[in-house]
């Protein structure tokens, strides 16, 4: 795509735009010099894994494919060739719209380019140009890296003697197809995007977009277990069960079919929806950019509104707390509800729990409250997990967001305030945070379940986890040294794989211990009172010395690398 | 009054500030005028706590204030040169979030901060984050912080940077009132103009040093050198002319 440059105009000045865009779409605006580099070296690693995985799935494909070449009908490898094609589709779509709803911030001119671009002699055509330049770069770019990766697997499903259709032609369809699908995903959050840069007031705007941002992303966190079972679709796909026309991959999949030749009129029909939803999709981009392009100066330098409703946060505050608790506190709580990447962050990694829950609960066969037996101890082992998996997942969301910087440099007013007598203080409005976060969500999500799973028992199973959930606070606030959102931060400090599998064993021996101590607390009074005691005590003993230790070790406002055991003392 | 005795700073081998001695009385505006480099903002720093000095100490009414930094610390108020704000809140919380890490009282706040929103013309848009404020407002709202507690020293770097001419009239008379209800005021700029109207005595930093301080009243004597002329030769910035010319050429390069 190329702008042709207005008498005056640079004749770089496309060029030069596209390439500011294109590094701009990574500019969180939160990190240092540092951490910038720090990220590029994670996102370029980030390639590596992608590549990896196709890799590691074409491997774990490949025993399968082995004995479906050696069937003796050719019904069960077509069958399996729809799933993995679903899959094959349905994980770039997934990918495209993780990375696509990442830079959402930057897909529309916005008023930061207007005040700095209007005033040079660009014309606003080479503006927008070079913005949908740069995202086009940019996507198509991510769209082909994980189709790439992809491209041993669709291999390997293709290359059998029960394949009706050519190697090569498989390969070319599949690149339409999912290319198709991939951009369809960048494509509807273009448009939802859109739509709500025209729609909204400017005052709106930041704190809806911020919202819907987040619901997108838990959406998608929440739909990454139902795209690995996509493969077990096949059956389901060959039948053309009515449920599945309300899946996206699917519409692409019947895409893919008919371009490959498949005569199925549902397979025709699902190819038309996803015509059709993806011209919807490019209308409405079209649409959005058009309008904004034509009266651009009046949607984005529209005047503020007083929100409905509004309050000043002083008519809120009556509870009788410290006031540099206060202070933290709500200033955690606005930094969440208002700033898109914290929020972004924190309920990404909590729906990944919740995804793993909805997975579980997913395997677990309703028919126990007719049948009983097995399926009941399913339910109840779901149960019993569940609070402790959202634990973890709210507790990591949680600290990853709060350990996130929020204008660096305004940190000033806390270096200034710092003192031993309110620190304290400061540091317990991040407690009660983390505690209503990581006990008070999981357990008030958890709950009903439990009650219809253990009966009466929950009585005894809530407080145990609740007391769980209070030790497990200690390990959310582990060295915690930080107002939130006030500290630098270095991206990628530690070895990534080293760091997951920390943290995959932890999260398993924390999962077991604690799932094991509820249901011994089942099982017998005597027990319980014990360990209720014990975990009572144990939380008890932890938050005095935590708050001992906050009250004498300064807070932190530059983040460190671990550890240096190269220092040799000489 | 606020006396720096040999306050030095040094960051790795660089020496930002040389054994800089100076006092500030009370009922006093101090100018503190030096170019770019020259450690301004390294003193501005030191004074409001925000890094420790190498070597030499800072004195508030005969003590020194490393004896109680946290005390000195809510003795001051601070503006500084950028606008540094967590602009995703709206004024009210920043400053209700400015006055609860001050300690001071929900009730107190409540009624300080949306008089003092109104007085700096900000009440308007009060509802409204501060991403979509102007520098100006941003200035008005960082005044604001820096009054709430009501301190005894208010340290001002640039204070002026983006305010309107109205806001700018205001901020100079209640600096002239701040100060004459015998509390003390550390001001740095560049501005000469502002130093002559509303300073009483004036520093002049060059190369991390004083180069030299001056009564400002002397510098309405005509037949005293100007205080542009006294910094000028204070900072050995002669004659511009040369490297005017230099800029003049590469501006007409092709």
């Amino acid at each position: 795509m190329t702008a042709r440059a207005e008498p005056g105009e640079d004749p770089r000045a496309f060029r030069t735009l596209t390439s500011h865009f294109l590094h701009a779409l990574f500019d969180f605006g939160i990190l240092s010099e540092a951490a910038a580099d720090s990220f590029k070296r994670l996102l370029v690693s980030s390639i590596g894994a992608f590549v990896a995985t196709g890799l590691f799935l074409t491997r774990v494909y490949a025993g399968r494919y082995e004995a479906l070449r050696g069937g003796a009908s050719p019904e069960p490898y077509r069958r399996a060739v729809l799933g993995d094609d679903l899959l094959l589709i349905g994980l770039p779509m997934l990918l495209v719209a993780f990375v696509t709803l990442l830079i959402s911030d930057s897909l529309f001119p916005d008023e930061r380019d207007f005040r700095i671009l209007g005033p040079l002699p660009v014309r606003r055509t080479t503006v927008f140009a070079a913005k949908l330049a740069a995202l086009l770069i940019f996507t198509a770019s991510f769209i082909v890296i994980v189709h790439l990766a992809l491209v041993p697997l669709k291999l390997l499903t293709s290359f059998s003697r029960w394949s009706p259709h050519s190697v090569v032609w498989r390969l070319i369809t599949w690149i339409i197809a999912g290319g198709a699908a991939s951009t369809f995903a960048v494509l509807a959050i273009a448009a939802l995007v859109g739509t709500l840069v025209l729609v909204l007031s400017r005052s709106r705007l930041q704190s809806l977009t911020a919202i819907m941002r987040s619901a997108a992303f838990a959406v998608l966190v929440v739909s990454v277990p139902f795209v690995f079972r996509l493969p077990t679709l096949g059956a389901a796909v060959a039948n053309g069960s009515t449920w599945l026309t309300f899946v996206p991959p699917v519409w692409f999949l019947g895409l893919e079919r008919t371009l490959v030749g498949d005569a199925n009129p549902w397979f025709a029909r699902l190819a038309t929806i996803a015509v059709a939803v993806a011209a919807v999709a490019v209308g409405s981009v079209a649409i959005a950019y058009a309008v904004l392009f034509r009266h651009f100066e009046r949607l984005i330098l529209r005047a503020t509104k007083a929100p409905r409703g509004f309050r000043t946060e002083g008519a809120r505050a009556r509870v009788r707390l410290p006031p540099p608790f206060r202070a933290v506190y709500q200033f955690t709580a606005a930094t969440l509800r208002r700033s898109q990447l914290h929020q972004g962050v924190l309920v990404g990694i909590s729906a990944c729990g919740a995804g793993l829950v909805i997975n579980r609960l997913a395997g677990v066969n309703a028919g126990w409250l007719l049948a009983g037996g097995a399926a009941h101890a399913a339910l109840t082992g779901a149960a019993l997990w569940m609070p402790f998996v959202l634990m973890c997942a709210c507790g990591v969301a949680l600290r990853a967001a709060l350990a996130l910087p929020m204008e660096y440099r305004a940190n000033w007013i806390f270096r200034l305030t710092e003192a031993d007598a309110t620190r304290l203080d400061q540091l317990c409005g991040v407690e009660r945070l983390v505690a209503i976060y990581v006990v008070g969500v999981p357990v008030a999500i958890s709950s009903p379940l439990l009650w219809l799973a253990l009966g009466s028992n929950a009585a005894i199973a809530v407080p145990v986890v609740v007391l769980i959930g209070f030790v497990f606070v200690h390990a959310v606030l582990l060295h915690w040294r930080r107002i939130p959102f006030t500290c630098s931060y270095l991206p990628g400090k530690r070895f990534l794989a080293h760091t997951l599998v920390l943290a995959t064993i932890a999260y398993s021996l924390f999962t077991i211990i604690a799932v094991a101590l509820v249901r011994t607390a089942m099982s017998d009074a005597r027990r319980a009172v014990i360990i209720i005691a014990a975990l009572a005590i144990v939380a008890a003993v932890l938050r005095r010395r935590r708050r001992a230790v906050w009250t004498v070790t300064p807070l932190m406002f530059e983040d460190e690398l671990p550890e240096y055991p190269l220092q040799l003392q000489l | 009054m606020l006396e720096a005795r040999g306050l030095t700073k040094r960051y790795g081998p660089f020496l930002a500030l040389d054994r800089v001695d100076f006092h500030l009385r009370r009922g006093e505006i101090l100018g503190y005028l030096g170019p770019n480099g020259s450690g301004k903002s390294t003193t501005v720093n030191l004074v409001v706590g925000l890094i420790e000095p190498t070597a030499g100490s800072l004195w508030l009414d005969g003590r020194p204030v490393s004896d109680d930094p946290i005390a000195y610390r809510r003795r001051i108020g601070y503006v500084p040169e950028e606008p540094h704000l967590y602009t995703h809140l709206t004024a009210t919380e920043y400053l209700m979030l400015v006055g609860r890490l001050r300690g001071l009282g929900e009730q107190t706040l409540i009624e300080k901060v949306p008089a003092l929103l109104r007085l700096l013309l900000l009440w308007d848009s009060h509802y409204a984050t501060m991403t979509a404020y102007s520098k100006g407002m941003r200035q008005r709202v960082l005044l604001a912080a820096a009054l709430l507690h009501n301190p005894d020293l208010l340290v001002l770097d640039e204070p002026f940077s983006g305010l309107d001419v109205t806001a700018g009239l205001l901020f100079r008379t209640l600096l002239q009132l701040f100060a004459a209800n015998d509390r003390m005021v550390l001001f740095s700029t560049h501005r000469f103009d502002i130093v002559q109207q509303l300073c009483s005595r004036v520093l002049i930093l060059a190369r991390g040093r004083i180069a030299a301080q001056h009564e400002v009243a002397s510098f309405r004597d005509a037949a005293m050198p100007s205080l542009e002329d006294v910094f000028v030769r204070a900072t050995g910035q002669d004659d511009f002319t040369p490297v005017a010319r230099q800029i003049l050429d590469v501006m007409q390069l092709v």
